[in-house]
């Protein structure tokens, strides 16, 4: 299966030339130089590099490229393209809710793909019961939860 | 860590590159929440990969009585099913303790049994519910009870190129699943129990999680429990009981000492939450 493979990004088509066993997360990061997708713990516990794939949050360090080939892949980087994710970024910024930055994009991407489920709003319990897989080194909980709270409002 | 990789679109065809391989050569990638991890460690380090995300199998039915789950569905699509808190709390629960949501994007019931961990939080809800699995392999398709499968950590009864392709899951028992685990997000339980019951007797089924070396039925607590609404002296024995036969360890979760007198207290619980429920529903 080696050989380029197709991807959008951000909404630009991609060509990318990566080995079988490439992580998404280094094929961003790395080969397009999308450097918003974060490495925390690459085990999958840390939610520092979620994107949206096929508009579902998706941890790109237990992701291979090549499973994702022909797939629509947004990262933080692509977030603000529509109404929501620009409202979750703005949401962030006005709370504060950035001490080191290094969880964040992860959390804007996640937050982004929960508000955007089909369906009524979840309420602020289960957004944020839904944003566990999403870790804050600095425990800066208390404004992550003030911006989710703060944006729920706004779009429900 | 350089493996090639494949991604068949027929079953026929993922059986026939699984077959054909040197056996240890070859792995299988479901959604890859564990063996990626595997794979960076050098536990398992295949030259091919045989990933399954372009198989049939994302699929999600009612056939007569049961839930027929797709191998390679993943969790999140399973946990979105309208009807499924109501019919399968119990395995509505535990699909929601697995990981995270952006996890359960890719992790598959198909991997979760296959993979076989002590610690799965699926496998007590699935062996309580006499849950069953389809397997498709070179010489056909056959169906086994889940414990048939299941031998150990990331051991099965697989034989060499055969692939679970369907979960067959009895719906409409009332049903609970309970863990404790040191976060309540995104980590591994410690201990996680499972009871449902049926309509006759034998009423009750209890399995448990978080043991070794693989998740179990507690027969002896079951017999014990033997009432559709045990009483308060039975389900004090019940759990005693659970204490006492759970094949638990120590690992770096949690002791054996602790996991036992967790394991009683949580069985107190998970039968009063499906005794106390009307037909059909529980917490």
């Amino acid at each position: 299966m080696s050989g380029p493979i197709a991807l959008t990004v951000n909404g630009r088509r991609r060509r990318v030339d990566a080995p079988d066993a490439e992580r998404l997360l280094d094929t961003l990061r790395w080969r397009l130089g999308l450097k918003g997708t974060k490495e925390g713990c690459r085990s999958g516990a840390c939610g520092a590099c979620t994107v949206l794939v096929g508009g579902r949050s998706t941890l790109s360090c237990l992701t291979l490229t090549h499973e994702v080939a022909g797939a629509s892949v947004t990262t933080v980087e692509g977030i603000g393209r529509e109404a929501v994710g620009r409202r979750v970024q703005a949401a962030f910024a006005r709370e504060g809710a950035v001490q080191c930055g290094y969880c964040t994009p992860g959390f804007v991407v996640a937050l982004t793909a929960l508000l955007r489920e089909p369906g009524p709003v979840a309420s602020a319990e289960r957004l944020l019961e839904d944003l566990g897989g999403n870790l804050c080194r600095c425990t800066g909980y208390a404004a992550i939860r003030r911006a989710v709270e703060a944006v729920r409002r706004e779009v429900d | 860590m350089a493996f090639s990789l494949a991604s068949p679109r027929t079953p026929a065809a993922a059986i026939r590159l699984l077959a054909d391989a040197p056996r240890g050569d070859v792995e299988v990638l479901a959604g890859g929440t564990d063996l990626l991890l595997d794979l960076d460690a050098g536990r398992v380090a295949p030259s091919r990969l045989i990933a399954l995300g372009r198989l049939p199998w994302r699929t999600l039915r009612r056939s007569g009585g049961d839930l027929v789950i797709g191998a390679t569905l993943p969790l999140a699509d399973l946990e979105r099913d309208p009807r499924l808190p109501r019919d399968l709390p119990g395995l509505f629960r535990a699909v929601r303790a697995v990981g995270s949501v952006a996890l359960r994007h890719r992790a598959t019931i198909g991997g979760n049994i296959a993979r076989a961990s002590p610690a799965s939080d699926l496998l007590p809800v699935l062996l309580a519910l006499d849950a069953r699995v389809r397997l498709l392999g070179p010489s056909g398709a056959r169906e086994l009870p889940l414990p048939a499968l299941l031998r150990g950590p990331r051991e099965t009864s697989l034989t060499p190129g055969e692939l679970i392709s369907h979960v067959v899951v009895p719906v409409r028992r009332p049903s609970a699943y309970l863990w404790q685990r040191v976060r309540p997000s995104n980590d591994i339980s410690q201990v996680g129990i499972a009871v449902a019951r049926r309509e006759r007797a034998p009423y009750w089924a209890v399995a448990l999680g978080g043991v070794w070396p693989v998740p179990v039925r507690l027969p002896s607590v079951e017999t014990i429990l033997d009432a559709p609404v045990p009483g308060d002296a039975q389900v004090e024995r019940a759990a005693q009981e659970a204490a006492l036969r759970a094949p638990f360890v120590t690992d770096k979760r949690a002791t054996e000492t602790y996991r036992r007198r967790l394991v009683a207290i949580l069985l107190r619980r998970a039968v009063h939450a499906v005794a106390g429920a009307p037909q059909g529903r529980s917490r």
